[in-house]
């Protein structure tokens, strides 16, 4: 602050007191500005204070004033104006309409346009108070904010990314992400990591294919795209932001199982305790291992940035630090992001601009795969031999394996096993009240797994990921006449991504064995050149624009890996310390891209919208015999709310129907560099075999050539409707869309002398149809309080129409023994689970052993014989279900209250079934080979199955969330002068104070997926998961 | 007019940068600009033997090829479950995945084994094929040489096809996915033999090296085109091969068995899968798998009670290199042919540092497999013979074992026990019964003595679902089985 300001402050204030002057009544008429008309209930109020009124139904209005005063003229939908009073008697004013809420200007894709002529259905969201949701990745604060994008948080751990899908999934095998575009040019989409949301302006989503197709092959999953921060004209603005965030993670209280209450249970029933449950009861830790690994964590941010400029050149530099430990034991994600941003005008017709932002981002990762091995292990397992249950470490069993347990030691369930009682012995103590068990190699098992227990999995491991980043920018925009412009950009980015891993020796049960380490870099390199020919030209009632241009993106990778074993000690935990080389490669591989593109927009009279665009993209992706692709798209608009029958409505303020038709490709193709490079040639790479005692390098063939392969191809038409009703108090927009996806990139399968279980070709076709509704509500605006809302709600329906000669065919998890199925049926979503339908439990009596698992829940199940032919077999398997959502909504609101505000966002999701395996952990004894029921006794055992194999493991993966609640507080200025700060404010937020979960739902988040090899083909699978995370947030923004 | 040109220029510009579109990785190389010299078509030959080697269910393959036992072609490492558990020789633990269909006679079309080694032997064919094809570049003096070793390897994986599931798919050259015809037309046993026999007998004719234990060599052609003889019926054919081996003196019995599966490449060794314990790629899992609790292995390929007492009747001292009492299971019997852990009663074992991550070699022919094979033709499908030749040959691998106890005449039953304890745990069981014509009557009498389920028909294995399920209905079924 100045001592200008200053200054002027001061006199405005001693001008307060010295003016003495007289009451009088002020009238005035209120008009609109765009037509003159009268308006009525127009808000007339003494600025600063109580006294107002508002207009009649001729707009007229007066008021008591004094010289001084100054008025203020607001009203729903038009800019608010402030009049001062200098003695005049009449004052007539025309409001203008508020441009911000109609004529926005989006970004298209390689240009931009007024949101009132939009043809295409994108949704923008600018970063108003998305900074201050305290999430350490941008994407996450998008959550529930935009229709049709769907942002589902799988993975959990700190830093890691959500899974994100525009309009359902419209790939079978490729990755069905969107593009991420960041300032025009595209950029891979791990980018999210290391952007940090205080340097977002807005974010564009391209939603149909219309819009997305001028992104030709990489459209067809919609586009991300985000425009940074730039300068502003004015002095320098310093901004300092931080939040601090305390976090949990909800625990899951099924899984939360009373050890004691489960003696209890054993005592009620059978009046005592087996000695297996009094050997468990001796050694009972009373761990609570959800405690134990979802720890919780704190979150912190702090931003500094500077904006401003003079009328030709601006500026904005901002500095970044966000650490989030998560809410596992061992995770923990860190960004350091610097980004300078700078324009400006050389001359009238030359402006240019750069932008460098290096970032560097370190995780490290839960090391455990998912929460499951929590879950498996009851509370009475210790985590470490002490000096009281080492007594009871079998030191002959295993073959001696447990020999030199020591104190401090992990412990292994499996330490405990095999003590031999005396026959007919009810009590694990003699009459003298000694222990009185024997180790042996075959006695009495109370474990329940032979895995160690998960404080050794998550501290015997440490699992990094750190990446370097950097991404520069720099544009020159050549305006050649009043209507043609000409802009180059060239854009190089860079990051180096190292992953390492060790598996120390204490990790597994496997000990020194299974120790191993990895270390793995990755250099990715990007240089990206866009040329655009802009022309736009204004003639009476017909507006053109026209762009024609071509982007060429060249991209290089290096990437080296190494992974050992053979350890021996700890000492030196990494590829180092290794004797044997489990693995070594190297790799460098290439993806080019040139796109040639051309788009043509016409008005007529702001009433009549035209857009055409086509796109021709060449990729080396592609076949030999397909290197290239023509993407078209066109679309319409009338702007009904502009023609004269209605130019006139008092409510309807826009009207506008649209429909847009293109086509758009993904050459996204996910499974290793070869695939999603070079998928299309029949590469070699290295082998090797051992002949006369010596390793000799071989040439191996990893696939069969297909000069034929293309770009996955979507064909959408979306028609919509966007409209404005009472001075656009209530505005939004419906859409509904019909995609078809196909050629998609599909594994078939072939017959084994081709040499290959699978083919890459592209065969598959699906089909996402929905309806998308964004509805924003202006409920009170008035001085003093402001009511804002939101509803988002979309519905989509997944269809295959088409997956090759494997219609019908089923896919399993290939994890392990828990083969848990899906079918991918035409005519059904991509995947669905499949299995037998739960019939009935086990009878309590027909039970081996049944207080060793938890509830006496066993593997075994009966299941229902669907087609009656007493038998369970293949055939009586079922569809259980599918993954996806049919409803996902969110309802958010916002208040002001002078200098308060309140916010909230609830959010859901309904209609969507997860096949939760976490419970076969808590539940079962699980042991593919262990029968545990009584097969003297069990009736109809031709119908028991294994439990996990049933629909008694598909739950409800529906919720409802309270994903932020939000109360802020904007210091009053005659504070934040006397601090010489601009603008201070104080808020705190709450995320997922409540997450309802339904009933039948058992672990830690509804949404969590765990990727299986087979990709969308097998998609809604849970092994234990990850914890939501709530989080409570103090926060602070300084302006200066 | 400037206008014009700065129009012009600009235009240019957006056309005329552009990205090379047919690029391929320096990291890689293509089928097609590959095999073009001696050194690189010999990487193709040594591929195929990687191919025969199978993968180690620890490698950490990419997706598309499966991880674990669902890796796609696991080829000899699971070969036990047919060659060993579906027999009267070998058993799981306790119920072990790996290999409990097996035991119990209840494999089935999806059991994992059945499908990924019907993959693994057409795996071995196709890089073989890939050789066959890319010979135009290679220099005169090795062309025959390559063809031999390539089409050796593909008879052999054709013979275990044939032997396995019967009739099979046939082909001699690489094909296209969309070749159904080709890739799931079942192409009758004779043919199929009639294939293998060409091959061999190229093979035979080629002049190929004589020093190799692990790559095709003149030996190892003619002792498994001896086999194919015998298996066919053609007694005199095989004896004339066996002779030629035997002949040959290339090859003689190791005098201490343990030297024969621990002191490897040794003299009895005829032809050989090697394995290394420092590369996983190039490692062996089984060895870990066969034993209790040694990393994930519940133990598998136990010896039956059965094996046990064939080896205290006629086993003289090969018992204990065959099989040990399992430390952790009193009362069980684990294979000690490939032991990857230290066991002083066996004897001084080279230990890996992971036993999951073995080396020990994988014996497919080794001598004394020919003296019993010679035997075996001379017998010529009779019962009994009293030859000298094939008493002598029989009586060669008796004496090594301390069982020397002077015989006149040998009987069939004497030869096929024999076989049982020499070469117990090396993949000959299964198939021996069947070439012996005897597997119905033992197996069954062995299924009713352990309540297991065996029928005649599973003397085949059954044809993969997974193959039959994307065949468009071409390809069928061994009788018996679902599809």
């Amino acid at each position: 602050m100045n001592f200008k300001v200053k200054s002027v402050f001061f006199v405005l204030f001693f001008m307060s007191f010295i003016s003495f002057a007289q009451n009088y009544m002020l009238k005035g008429q209120v008009l609109s500005g765009e037509d003159k008309m009268p308006l009525p209930g127009v808000n007339v109020l003494i600025a600063g204070g109580t006294t107002g009124t508002s207009t009649d139904f001729d707009g007229n209005y007066q008021l008591q004033v004094k010289d001084g005063d100054v008025i203020q003229f607001s009203s729903i939908g038009f800019v608010t104006q402030l009049i001062p009073v200098t003695g005049q008697a009449n004052q007539n004013i025309d409001l203008v309409v508020d441009a911000s809420t109609l004529d926005e200007v989006v970004i298209i894709g390689y240009g931009t346009q007024k949101k009132s002529l939009l043809t295409g259905a994108i949704s923008k969201v600018t970063n108003e108070k998305l900074d201050q949701i305290a999430v350490s990745r941008v994407d996450e604060a998008l959550i529930g904010q935009i229709s049709g994008v769907s942002i589902v948080n799988s993975e959990g751990e700190a830093g890691g990314a959500p899974t994100i899908r525009i309009r359902g999934v419209g790939s079978i095998q490729s990755n069905a992400g969107p593009l991420i575009v960041v300032d025009g040019s595209v950029v891979d989409s791990d980018f999210l990591t290391n952007i940090d949301m205080n340097n977002v302006e807005s974010f564009e989503v391209l939603k149909d294919a219309a819009s997305a197709s001028i992104f030709g092959s990489r459209g067809a999953n919609g586009v991300i795209q985000i425009t940074t921060k730039e300068g502003k004209e004015g002095k320098a603005k310093f901004t300092y932001n931080t939040f601090t965030g305390f976090k949990e993670g909800l625990q899951s209280d099924d899984y939360d199982i009373d050890f004691e209450a489960e003696l209890q249970r054993e005592r009620d029933i059978t009046g005592g305790l087996s000695l297996g449950s009094q050997m468990r009861q001796l050694i009972n830790a009373n761990n609570n291992w959800q405690d134990i690994v979802i720890d919780g964590g704190v979150i912190q941010s702090h931003s500094f940035g500077v904006r401003g400029g003079g009328k030709k050149t601006k500026y904005n530099i901002n500095l970044s630090y966000t650490k989030d430990e998560g809410v596992l034991l061992t995770d923990e994600f860190e960004r350091f992001t610097a980004q300078a941003k700078v324009s400006s005008e050389l001359t009238d017709k030359l402006k240019v601009g750069a932008s460098f932002s290096p970032s560097f981002t370190g995780r490290r990762r839960f090391s455990a795969s998912g929460l499951y091995d929590v879950i498996r292990q009851p509370s009475w397992v210790p985590s470490r031999l002490n000096d009281f249950n080492i007594q009871f470490v079998n030191r002959v069993r295993d073959g001696g394996a447990y020999a030199d347990a020591q104190v401090g030691d992990y412990v292994l369930q499996r330490m405990f096993d095999d003590f031999q009682f005396p026959a007919g012995a009810t009590s694990i103590f003699d009459s003298q009240g000694n222990f009185q068990g024997l180790p042996v190699s075959s006695g009495t098992d109370i474990s329940n797994t032979s895995n160690i227990n998960p404080l050794a999995k998550l501290l015997e491991r440490e699992r990094f990921e750190d990446r370097y980043k950097f991404f520069g920018n720099l544009y020159a925009n050549y305006k050649l006449n009043s209507d043609f412009s000409f802009r180059t950009d060239f854009t190089a980015t860079y990051e180096n991504r190292i992953n390492t891993d060790y598996q120390g020796i204490n990790e597994s049960r496997n000990g020194a064995s299974a120790a191993n380490a990895s270390y793995d870099t990755r250099s990715r390199y990007g240089l990206i050149s866009n040329n655009v020919l802009s022309y736009n030209k204004t003639i009476d009632k017909h507006d053109i624009s026209a762009i024609v241009g071509a982007s060429f993106e060249h991209r290089f990778f290096e990437e080296s890996q190494i992974e050992t074993s053979g350890f021996t000690s700890d000492v030196i935990p990494n590829v180092g310390g290794g004797s044997i080389i489990n693995s070594a490669t190297a790799f460098d591989y290439q993806n080019n891209l040139n796109g040639f593109f051309a788009r043509a927009i016409y008005a007529y009279d702001n009433k009549y919208l035209f857009n055409a665009s086509i796109r021709r993209d060449g990729s080396s992706v592609f076949g030999a015999d397909t290197k290239y692709g023509v993407f078209p798209a066109v679309s319409a608009g009338w702007v009904v709310s502009n023609e004269d029958f209605l130019e006139d409505s008092n409510w309807i303020n826009q009207l506008k129907l649209r429909v847009s038709y293109g086509v758009t490709g993904t050459n996204d193709f996910a499974g290793g560099f070869l695939v999603e490079n070079y998928p299309s040639l029949a590469l070699l790479s290295g082998s090797s075999a051992v002949v006369d005692g010596s390793i000799l390098p071989g040439f191996n063939a990893q696939n069969i050539a297909n000069p034929d392969l293309q770009w996955e191809r979507s064909v959408e038409i979306n028609p919509g409707l966007d409209f404005g009703f009472f001075n656009n108090a209530v505005s939004g927009s419906l859409e509904y869309y019909n995609r078809t996806s196909d050629e998609l990139l599909l594994n078939t399968p072939t017959g084994a002398p081709t040499g290959f279980q699978f083919a890459l070709q592209n065969r598959g076709e699906v089909e996402n149809t929905g309806l998308e509704l964004e509805m924003r509500l202006r409920l009170v605006s008035n001085e003093n309080f402001k009511w804002k809302a939101s509803i988002i709600g979309s519905r989509n329906t997944n269809t295959l129409k088409d997956i090759g000669d494997a219609n019908g065919q089923v896919v399993n998890t290939g994890d392990g023994s828990r083969l848990v199925e899906w079918i991918n049926l035409v005519g059904q979503p991509i995947s669905s689970f499949y299995g037998y339908v739960f019939d009935r439990e086990i009878a309590f009596e027909d039970l081996n052993d049944p207080f060793r698992q938890v509830g006496n829940k066993t593997q075994f199940v009966y299941a229902k014989d669907l087609n009656g032919d007493g038998l369970i077999t293949e055939d009586d398997k079922t569809i259980l279900g599918d993954p996806f959502p049919d409803l996902v909504w969110s309802f958010g609101s916002q208040f002001e209250y002078k200098n308060f505000d309140f916010s909230f966002l609830l959010q859901g999701s309904h209609g969507a079934k997860t096949y939760n395996l976490g419970d076969q952990y808590v539940f079962d004894f699980f042991n593919s080979n262990t029968v545990d029921f009584n097969p003297a006794t069990a009736p109809d055992q031709e119908f028991l199955v294994q439990r996990i194999f049933t629909d008694d493991l598909v739950q409800d993966a529906g919720y409802v969330a309270l994903r932020t609640v939000s109360l802020g507080y904007n210091l009053p200025e005659s504070v934040t002068q006397g601090l010489n700060l601009t603008n201070v404010r104080l808020y705190a937020t709450g995320q997922n104070l409540f997450f309802i979960t339904a009933d039948d739902y058992t672990g830690w988040n509804p949404e969590h997926q765990r990727n299986l090899a087979a990709g969308s083909l097998a998609s809604g699978y849970q092994r234990g998961g990850t914890a939501i995370q709530r989080t409570i947030t103090l926060g602070l923004n300084i302006q200066f | 007019m400037k206008t014009k040109y700065i129009f012009t220029g600009l235009i240019m510009m957006l056309f005329l940068g552009s990205c090379d579109l047919d690029t391929i990785p320096t990291s890689a190389v293509t089928v097609d600009n590959f095999f073009t010299t001696d050194e690189e078509i010999e990487t193709g030959i040594i591929n195929i033997y990687d191919a025969l080697q199978g993968s180690n269910p620890l490698e950490g393959s990419s997706d598309i090829f499966g991880n674990g036992f669902n890796h796609v072609f696991l080829g000899i490492q699971i070969e036990y479950q047919m060659g060993e558990v579906l027999s009267d020789n070998a058993r799981t633990k306790s119920g072990s995945p790996q290999g409990f269909d097996f035991e119990i006679f209840n494999v089935m079309p999806q059991t994992l084994a059945v499908t990924t080694y019907y993959r693994s032997m057409y795996r071995i064919i196709f890089n073989a094929n890939v050789v066959l094809e890319n010979l135009e570049d290679a220099s005169q003096e090795n062309a025959v040489k390559f063809e031999a070793e390539a089409r050796f390897l593909r008879a052999y994986a054709y013979f275990n096809l044939v032997r396995y599931y019967g009739d099979v798919p046939l082909v001699n050259r690489t094909i296209a996915p969309d070749e159904v015809g080709l890739a799931f037309t079942r192409v009758p046993q004779n043919q199929i033999y009639d294939f293998i026999l060409s091959d061999l007998q190229f093979a035979e004719n080629s002049g190929i090296d004589i020093s190799s234990r692990s790559r095709a060599s003149r030996g190892a052609v003619q002792t498994l085109l001896a086999k194919v003889h015998l298996t066919l019926g053609n007694y005199l054919d095989a004896q004339v091969l066996l002779e030629s081996v035997i002949a040959s003196n290339n090859y003689s019995l190791e005098s201490n068995f343990f030297d024969v599966f621990y002191n490897e490449s040794n003299s009895e060794t005829v032809f050989s899968i090697e394995f290394d314990a420092t590369q996983v790629n190039d490692s062996q899992g089984f060895s870990a798998e066969f034993l209790d609790a040694v990393g994930r292995g519940t133990g598998t390929n136990y010896a039956t009670d059965e094996l046990v007492a064939a080896f205290d009747a006629i086993g003289g001292n090969r018992g204990q290199v065959s099989f040990r009492g399992d430390p952790g299971n009193p009362g069980l019997f684990q294979t000690a042919k490939f032991l990857p852990i230290e066991d002083t009663n066996v004897g001084d074992i080279p230990v890996p540092s992971n036993p999951r991550i073995a080396g020990n070699d994988f014996i497919v022919i080794r001598y004394a497999d020919v003296l019993l094979l010679h035997a075996e033709a001379i017998m010529a499908g009779g019962t009994v013979t009293s030859s000298m030749d094939a008493i002598t040959s029989f009586n060669l691998v008796r004496e090594r074992a301390g069982t020397s106890a002077p015989i006149t005449e040998l009987t069939k039953q004497m030869l096929m026990d024999e076989r049982r304890v020499e070469l117990a745990f090396e993949n000959h069981r299964f198939l021996d019964l069947k070439r012996f014509g005897v597997a119905q009557e033992v197996l069954s009498a062995f299924s009713a003595a352990n309540n297991h389920d065996f029928q005649a028909f599973e003397l085949l294995l059954p044809i993969p679902s997974a193959e039959i399920s994307i065949s468009q209905g071409l390809l069928t079924q061994n009788p018996g089985y679902p599809n």
